[in-house]
């Protein structure tokens, strides 16, 4: 049986501005070199909320303040109600730079008006006004949201999650009582530059700032959502054959002597 | 302009202790003083750049854009000068003000008189309002926007309007040459030919259908009308969100083309160097420099510095193509697949920095149009600061792991160049395609001299 992999790709052209389409490519290449079947369905601006139903998996990434607007206020109502059921049903989904905003309670832009989100994660983000610098640079963060953590760390072979990225974001992001952080901070920023959280994890949902783009460089990302996704989809065990990482663990090492932190 | 007296005195100050830094600096081989001298003449007065770009002649030329805006200048001061006329330029590409001070300081005498008939200036494109009242340019050329560094700048129509704002105040016989093919900058155009101070102006693009892209490329920023905001429809694209377009909604539509493309020949290789040759010569069309001399200096042209500059190492030739954003690596690799078409054991040279005048951020290389480039086989060597992200954009361009072109990694540049020049046959061309920075390094290492 050929296994079949829908991945939808939330506002393709509004929402990829710092190339994070690499993890939309990333995913369908993994599945696909290992002979999975893979569709990437983009969601935007002119499809019915029902057409998130089909899918099996999804990615957002990051925009510019104006075009991220359009977004918001496109989500607002069935198509965040789509997108809510969707993920609590469990699927997996990658949402890098600029897209956990979108999931939260609200965003306030650097110029302009507080823009509503879609409420699902209990997190608030929030421009500090143009003048304040981003948070641009390298980042490198531990993944610790505890059950996402417990399993990468099995398909790691009992190694720790740690993410090697780049982030650069002008919003802060607070995440609420009720919000597990996606990991802790070892170099950059993170969430919000004070407290040492990066990102949210919700369901199977994962939400980071951290681009680069987050997956080609951490690829387990990846694997764990593809298997997930397939388990869920066909009620049964799934193991993906390996494939050869070689490049992405150089690259891996290689930022991280250059940050002089130690594996 | 008349000066007085006391703004004479002034001027002549700055000019000299200018003047001193630079003869110091080069003295003692500090630099190549391109831009401190600027620093300083500013600082002993507030208007230098006015007081010296409007002793010149006829008048400053800016070229504006964000790819393109080195081999443009060029490309018209070579034709100025084989018309004989005396220009000034920013060759060494310094276009932030102090740099363009600097420029202009170096042919300003002692006494703080100016000689020079045309000033050709390249200006930053976020610099562009800031100068346009001081220069009181004679001539705007609008080559293009692109999405460029993310951690740098920020949004395309931002700047487009900006632009627009500060054209808008200068006089109406100034002329703005714009591309007709790009929708945001045909609009601008659009915009300055009406209003209070209407502008003179003049459209260059493309007529030639044969060179449509299969497809609109990924890195695309301006494909909504500029107008109503509806998305555009397009008959046809040649590079990025250049080409045939209209919109579906509103009455805003391409302006008729000044100048007809398949008239002209073009400098260098690539569809964005034809770009370029067709904003020179509109430009130089209208000042009335007659064809034959045009045409001369095209045939003739030398590249800039790394700008698909050809040299010759260890009995090999080779090729700089840099390369800045998205739309300018997926121009670059477009002109290299269409070179190598003849051959195929190709060999490319990709040289990724993550240095400041590079951009930090490099994620924008996934927003690169890679796939067809990587099936189409051959060798890649990549190197760089962050050589590994650029392997790994490669490696997932791969339809078939086992298939496309073979990919190789090398840390150390020295070592990078050494095995692409070994497996680049005797009758091939290595293509270098480098970041800013990186075009600086492999320059040194091919020319063995620093060029900045």
């Amino acid at each position: 049986m050929t296994l079949e992999l829908k991945i939808g790709w939330l506002y393709p052209t509004l929402m990829s501005t710092y190339g994070d389409r690499g993890n939309v490519i990333a995913l369908q290449q993994r599945a696909q070199w290992r002979g999975i079947k893979v569709e990437v369905i983009p969601f935007d601006v002119n499809s019915h909320p029902d057409s998130i139903h089909q899918i099996d998996m999804m990615a957002g990434g990051g925009a510019q303040d104006r075009q991220q607007e359009i977004v918001m206020r496109d989500l607002a109502g069935a198509k965040a109600e789509a997108i809510k059921a969707k993920l609590d049903a469990g699927a997996p989904g990658v949402f890098t730079c600029g897209s956990p905003q979108l999931l939260g309670r609200f965003y306030e832009p650097g110029l302009g008006e507080r823009i509503e989100g879609m409420g699902i994660i209990d997190l608030e983000s929030k421009h500090p006004g143009i003048d304040v610098p981003r948070c641009t640079g390298n980042v490198v963060f531990e993944i610790t949201a505890k059950r996402l953590a417990a399993e990468l760390t099995e398909l790691l072979g009992g190694k720790k999650p740690i993410i090697v990225g780049f982030e650069n974001h002008g919003g802060r992001t607070y995440l609420g009582p009720n919000a597990e952080a996606l990991g802790t901070v070892i170099k950059g920023f993170g969430n919000n530059a004070t407290d040492g959280t990066e990102g949210a994890f919700y369901c199977n949902a994962i939400a980071t700032y951290s681009h680069g783009p987050l997956i080609p460089k951490n690829p387990f990302i990846a694997d764990w959502m593809i298997k997930t996704a397939l388990q869920d989809k066909y009620q049964t065990e799934i193991n993906l054959a390996p494939l050869d990482d070689s490049l992405a663990d150089r690259a891996r090492a290689a930022m991280l002597k250059r940050l002089e932190i130690s594996d | 302009m008349q000066i007085n007296l006391l703004d004479r005195v002034r001027l002549g100050i700055a000019v000299f202790a200018a003047k001193t830094i630079t003869e110091t600096i080069r003295t003692f081989k500090l630099g190549a003083a391109s831009v401190l001298p600027g620093t300083i003449g500013k600082r002993l007065h507030p208007q230098i750049l006015a007081m010296l770009s409007q002793q010149i002649k006829h008048g400053v030329i800016i070229v504006a854009g964000t790819n393109g805006k080195t081999t443009t200048s060029l490309l018209l001061r070579d034709i100025l000068e084989k018309d004989g006329w005396k220009v000034v330029h920013n060759e060494a590409g310094a276009n932030l003000v102090n740099g363009l001070i600097t420029t202009l300081l170096e042919k300003t005498s002692l006494t703080g008189k100016l000689k020079a008939d045309f000033g050709i200036l390249e200006v930053d494109e976020n610099v562009i309002p800031l100068v346009i009242p001081q220069l009181k340019p004679k001539y705007v050329i609008a080559l293009n926007l692109f999405r460029d560094q993310l951690d740098r700048y920020g949004e395309v129509d931002t700047i487009t309007y900006r632009w627009g704002k500060a054209i808008a105040e200068l006089d109406c016989d100034t002329i703005l040459v714009t591309n007709g093919d790009d929708p945001a900058l045909a609009h601008l155009g659009q915009q300055l030919a009406t209003g209070d101070k209407p502008k003179q102006v003049k459209y260059f693009g493309l007529s030639e259908p044969e060179l449509y892209l299969d497809e609109i490329p990924h890195a695309v920023d301006s494909i909504y009308c500029p107008s109503c905001g509806t998305a555009l429809e397009y008959k046809g694209v040649y590079l990025s969100h250049q080409g045939d377009f209209d919109c579906p909604k509103c009455d805003f539509t391409k302006s008729k083309l000044s100048i007809d493309s398949k008239e002209w020949p073009q400098v260098l290789i690539g569809v964005y160097n034809k770009y370029n040759t067709l904003a020179a010569v509109t430009t130089m069309e209208s000042i009335g420099i007659s064809k034959p001399i045009i045409l001369n200096a095209i045939s003739n042209f030398q590249a800039a510095f790394g700008r698909s500059e050809e040299v010759m190492y260890k009995g090999k030739k080779v090729r700089i193509l840099l390369t800045k954003n998205p739309a300018s690596m997926n121009e670059t690799i477009r002109a290299i697949s269409q070179v190598n078409q003849a051959g195929s054991e190709s060999v490319s040279l990709m040289l990724l920095n993550d240095r400041t005048p590079d951009g930090t951020d490099v994620s924008w290389i996934w927003d690169v149009d890679t796939e067809k480039f990587v099936n189409a086989g051959g060798t890649i060597v990549v190197s760089g600061d962050r050589v590994y992200d650029m392997a790994l954009r490669l490696e997932y361009s791969k339809t078939d792991l086992n298939s496309g072109a073979n990919i190789i990694v090398k840390e150390d540049l020295k070592e990078a160049i050494d095995t692409a020049i070994k497996l680049t046959a005797p009758n091939q061309i290595l293509h270098i395609i480098p970041t800013y920075s990186a075009m600086l390094d492999v320059r040194e290492i091919l020319t063995g001299k620093k060029i900045l």
